[in-house]
């Protein structure tokens, strides 16, 4: 997805760039609720819930990850791999030792951040009846009643692993203000 | 060493070059002056192959540059470019910048190309930073390892785009002896600068460019002192204040 809205070929670029600017404007629950049931009519058999929310997810944030992509091959300036070229470098070499690694430092606090935010998200395949952490939290609420308890103790779970995340990913932004 | 015939060169509509004629021979040092979008950042790209050119012949060592049987990797081993914003390898430190092509390109070993890289860290005078990163140094600093870089794979020929105009004036300095170091020395240089000062101590010949021509060419001091198209004597006045 990346490496399209990059490319050169217009027949790569142009239906790449519209699938993502089409897909990005449209909300995940959106997405997530027409997977599940307009893919039916079109397909003919219903579809189970997970499934459907996978895919929802990977339609979706295939888009966003493509984006972070994008913006890390891009920030690698035409005069650094002209260096490597004016060394003697080849096109793979320049690609292997010089873009890629430059640009997946600089695309990594990005990345962890959409990560969480996918994770977080995760939480609307709910609509669907898909028993997410949430959804069976509910269910359990239904039997237990001790909704406070429940629903404090899921946020804990979300705030936990997420804030784990985030130190992560801001350990990699420190390293980049040095430089990368 | 390097021979340029009719040289041009368009973006599009735009003509960047045209009709460029340049010999440059073996240990001789051409500095290229001239405002900016003149070409001349465009000319270095087009004798190492960098930029592609549509009309007239570029021969580095009698081998021409848009010859398409011609390797081009192979001919940029043989010269050495150093930019005006460094352009070191951000994740590298500064002996991984200088040994990475040695060791990718020639095959060398890890030994071989970390003495070579040391001692042309001390040759710049910075042998003590081998293991910063880029962003630990000062600019001139950064700039004298892109010069070390250039050289570990031992060029014919160095070429220079404006290696001092991204420099805090106090550095300047310390990246143009090593310059001036290098051209006595014999290496064939070509300088895309305007530090006049250079120019007048080391350069062979001075060349004047405006709107992708060559408008004027001559040694150093006939060039400063008898300019003979008002176009390079309305420039050099500006400069030179």
């Amino acid at each position: 997805m990346g490496l399209g809205r990059i490319s050169k070929k217009k027949w790569i670029y142009y239906p790449v760039t519209f699938y993502v600017n089409l897909i990005r404007n449209i909300p995940l629950i959106l997405v997530i609720f027409w997977f599940y049931f307009v893919m039916p009519i079109i397909v003919g058999r219903p579809m189970d819930p997970f499934p459907s929310a996978v895919i929802s997810f990977i339609v979706f944030e295939a888009t966003y990850f493509g984006e972070i992509l994008r913006a890390g091959f891009q920030s690698v300036s035409r005069d650094l791999i002209q260096a490597g070229y004016s060394t003697g470098l080849t096109y793979w070499q320049t690609t292997r030792y010089l873009l890629v690694p430059i640009a997946f430092r600089r695309m990594l606090p990005s990345m962890i951040t959409q990560s969480i935010v996918t994770y977080q998200d995760t939480s609307l395949a709910f609509v669907i009846g898909l028993p997410e952490l949430v959804r069976r939290t509910a269910i359990v609420d239904g039997l237990e009643v001790r909704s406070i308890q429940l629903f404090g103790f899921v946020a804990v779970v979300f705030f936990i692993t997420c804030y784990l995340g985030s130190i992560v990913s801001r350990r990699f932004e420190v390293q980049r203000e040095r430089g990368f | 060493m390097i021979e340029i015939r009719d040289m041009s060169k368009w973006y599009g509509d735009f003509q960047v070059l045209s009709r460029i004629n340049e010999v440059i021979h073996r240990g001789q040092t051409v500095v290229v002056c001239g405002p900016s979008g003149s070409g001349k950042s465009t000319l270095l790209r087009c004798i190492n192959g960098l930029e592609p050119f549509q009309e007239g012949e570029v021969l580095v060592d009698g081998v021409s540059v848009s010859d398409p049987s011609t390797n081009l990797y192979k001919l940029r081993q043989k010269i050495g470019m150093v930019f005006q914003r460094f352009e070191l390898y951000p994740h590298m430190t500064a002996l991984q910048n200088i040994t990475l092509a040695p060791l990718k390109v020639k095959k060398k070993t890890r030994e071989e190309a970390g003495k070579k890289a040391m001692e042309l860290l001390a040759r710049v005078g910075i042998p003590d930073k081998a293991d910063s990163f880029p962003a630990n140094l000062s600019g001139g600093q950064q700039q004298r390892v892109a010069i070390a870089r250039a050289l570990a794979m031992e060029p014919e020929v160095m070429m220079f785009d404006e290696p001092t105009s991204a420099l805090d004036p106090e550095m300047i300095k310390e990246v143009l002896d090593v310059m001036i170091n290098l051209a006595k020395g014999g290496m064939t240089m070509v300088v895309v600068s305007h530090e006049m000062g250079f120019a007048r101590e080391v350069a062979d010949e001075i060349i004047f460019m405006d709107e992708g021509k060559i408008i004027e060419r001559g040694t150093g001091e006939e060039f400063f002192k008898n300019p003979k198209s008002e176009r390079t004597k309305d420039f050099l006045s500006k400069i030179l204040i």
